[in-house]
């Protein structure tokens, strides 16, 4: 995701087939081969075990979580129910309101994500001549994302609520007469913030994809007296959609799984997903807990299948 | 207007709107900034009073605030901790990347695995599984630890194979014709071109550590500084002491970024230079055809 990735258009496929190349036509004996593939594997053991362990088991204990029963300490192990989404999705529960908020939240977040970042993207990769510069003014907008979450969530309150940054410059300049108070704690604070904690996952794949992009095809249509509008429109979006599947999925995914911005500066209502799984939690009620952090699995799997299927990601990166 | 007018404007327009981006991304930190800096009579909101004051820095030295202090130890030990880890078994993932074939790809989609997941998801999931396990509470470490590194990982991963993008396989069939061994060969060659990369990941995953919140938030039964701070959000009012804490962590953050930027855009620099010189070099003596055919190849004459 850094200037770092940058290359690794050209790299990824090289290495392979220097692989392919020694492995099969020249190089090294049969024996040395076998002791390189198992050199390989070597290097690959502690971190394939901690990923599966720490990322993978966890994830899938949670679907396996979601139908154990109910208990006094937490959960009955291996007794097996569906009543914690009978709970969930009965008429009592306001799960289903929450799950449609959330959903709709984050389809905004995306389609905001791609219309604010896709420009920036595109600024940075076809405007800038000096490859270093591009580079340079990338970090400067991907910085941010390593800051900390819970602190920029944190200073929308200062920057939007009733006396905050925003309302003050409005009111002052005399575009309003009262300060706004739907600014903050609100739905629409919830898809301003998440918008700026996710739109560099939709910046960085659709810049690097720009990057790497044979600009004379652009020069080309350019020659034939196509206009801009039409060489966006028949050449660069077509050679960026696989980026904005790859953003568009990320961005997605992330927004309807977040906790603290809808928990900080949220409307508080409906809450989301996130929220409700932190409550479940707090009150020991695993199961339940697990049940509704299962769409989330599900809605991350669908996600997975859709970048093996459509978006080739390897290449891509 | 001519094409190369329409041009210039639109690059001027596209210019302007990464200014307005960047106001967006990077604006409220500025509020908050500003507002840390205000003094004792100070407030969560404007307008400002007692511009500039170091008051609400000075405050978290306080008494009131032994909490933040306790939770900024256990934040920091974890940080290099999570650098550490995540450093090696980057270097270990892109070596083992390089050499897997077509293994490769489902090691990197893995790896990747984690950008994906919702932080509040994997904290969850490793709650489930410590007492599916019977491990008891989760602890701080291995279980914040283990968290943490996976988040930290992919970004790890990815600066070790922007430094491998660039880098030389020949050198280490070099060392290996010339009688190296395995390990002789990762010690003395390859560890010397890379470790650079090593650093900069290791610095990624102290920075990620540093600031992580929901991966942590469910298991943490130790406070780490985000945890602290979320307790003081939803325990007491908003006071600009927050910001101080804030504006410190914010600035400090990007500062590492921009080291590991320069250090990580120095490296792959250096390396693209010597595997050019090596080119013109072999070119000059005609070596590369013989090396292509199968010899074992001469160490090219250095310049």
């Amino acid at each position: 995701m850094t200037d770092a990735a940058g290359g690794q258009h050209y790299g990824v496929g090289q290495v392979d087939e220097a692989d392919v190349i020694y492995g099969e036509e020249k190089g090294p004996t049969k024996a040395s081969q076998v002791g390189s593939k198992l050199t390989a594997w070597l290097w690959a053991l502690p971190g394939v075990l901690w990923l599966l362990f720490f990322l993978v088991a966890p994830v899938v204990v949670i679907v396996i979580f979601s139908f154990f029963e109910v208990s006094l300490v937490g959960f009955e192990a291996w007794t097996w129910t569906t009543e914690n989404y009978e709970t969930i999705f009965s008429s009592s529960s306001t799960y289903v309101d929450t799950l449609i908020s959330v959903i709709i939240n984050a389809a905004i977040v995306t389609v905001v994500c791609l219309v604010i970042g896709y420009p920036v993207a595109y600024f940075l990769a076809t405007k800038i001549r000096s490859q270093r510069l591009s580079i340079a003014l990338f970090i400067v907008a991907l910085a941010p994302f390593f800051t900390s979450a819970l602190i920029r969530v944190v200073a929308w309150i200062p920057t939007m609520g009733r006396n905050g940054a925003v309302n003050e410059i409005l009111t002052g300049i005399g575009i309003i007469d009262r300060p706004l108070s739907w600014l903050l704690f609100s739905d629409f604070a919830v898809i301003i913030a998440l918008t700026q904690l996710l739109v560099l996952f939709m910046v960085t794949p659709i810049f690097f994809q720009l990057a790497a992009m044979d600009k004379s095809a652009i020069e080309a249509a350019r020659d034939l007296g196509a206009s801009q509008l039409k060489v966006f429109r028949h050449v660069i979006l077509p050679l960026t959609r696989p980026g904005i599947l790859i953003g568009s999925v990320f961005v997605f995914v992330l927004a309807m799984g977040d906790f603290a911005t809808y928990r900080v500066i949220g409307g508080g209502r409906i809450g989301s997903i996130g929220v409700n799984i932190q409550n479940a939690v707090s009150q020991i009620q695993y199961p339940v807990a697990a049940a509704q952090a299962a769409v989330l699995v599900v809605v991350m799997a669908i996600g997975v299948t859709v970048l093996l299927r459509f978006a080739k990601l390897r290449e891509r990166l | 207007m001519s094409p190369e007018g329409r041009e210039r404007l639109s690059t001027v327009l596209l210019a302007a709107y990464y200014g307005l981006f960047l106001l967006f991304l990077y604006g409220p930190m500025i509020v908050m900034i500003i507002l840390s800096l205000q003094d004792s009579r100070g407030g969560a909101t404007f307008p400002a009073r007692g511009l500039v004051d170091s008051f609400w820095y000075d405050d978290l030295g306080s008494a009131s605030q032994a909490a933040v202090r306790e939770a900024i130890g256990t934040s920091l030990v974890l940080a290099v901790v999570v650098g550490l880890v995540g450093g090696l078994l980057s270097l270990s993932l892109s070596m083992a990347y390089r050499r897997l074939g077509r293994f490769s790809t489902p090691l990197m989609y893995l790896v990747l695995l984690s950008l994906m997941t919702p932080g509040l998801l994997l904290s969850l999931g490793l709650l489930f599984w410590w007492d599916l396990l019977g491990l008891g509470t989760p602890e701080l470490y291995p279980t914040v630890l283990g968290a943490q590194v996976v988040w930290a990982l992919p970004f790890g991963f990815l600066v070790m194979l922007s430094i491998f993008n660039r880098y030389d396989e020949s050198v280490e069939e070099a060392a290996r014709d010339l009688g190296a061994s395995a390990a002789e060969t990762f010690f003395r060659v390859t560890l010397p071109i890379v470790w650079a990369g090593v650093f900069g990941a290791t610095l990624f995953g102290f920075v990620l550590s540093w600031n992580e919140f929901e991966r942590t938030l469910l298991i943490a039964t130790t406070a780490t500084l985000p945890i602290e701070i979320f307790s003081q959000l939803t325990t007491s009012v908003l006071r600009p002491s927050l910001y101080a804490l804030g504006a410190i962590t914010t600035v400090g953050t990007l500062v590492m970024v921009l080291v590991v930027t320069v250090i990580t855009g120095l490296i792959v620099r250096r390396n693209t230079r010597a595997q050019a010189r090596a080119d013109a070099a072999l070119a000059g003596t005609g070596l590369e055809e013989v090396t292509e055919a199968g010899s074992p190849a001469q160490p090219a004459p250095a310049g």
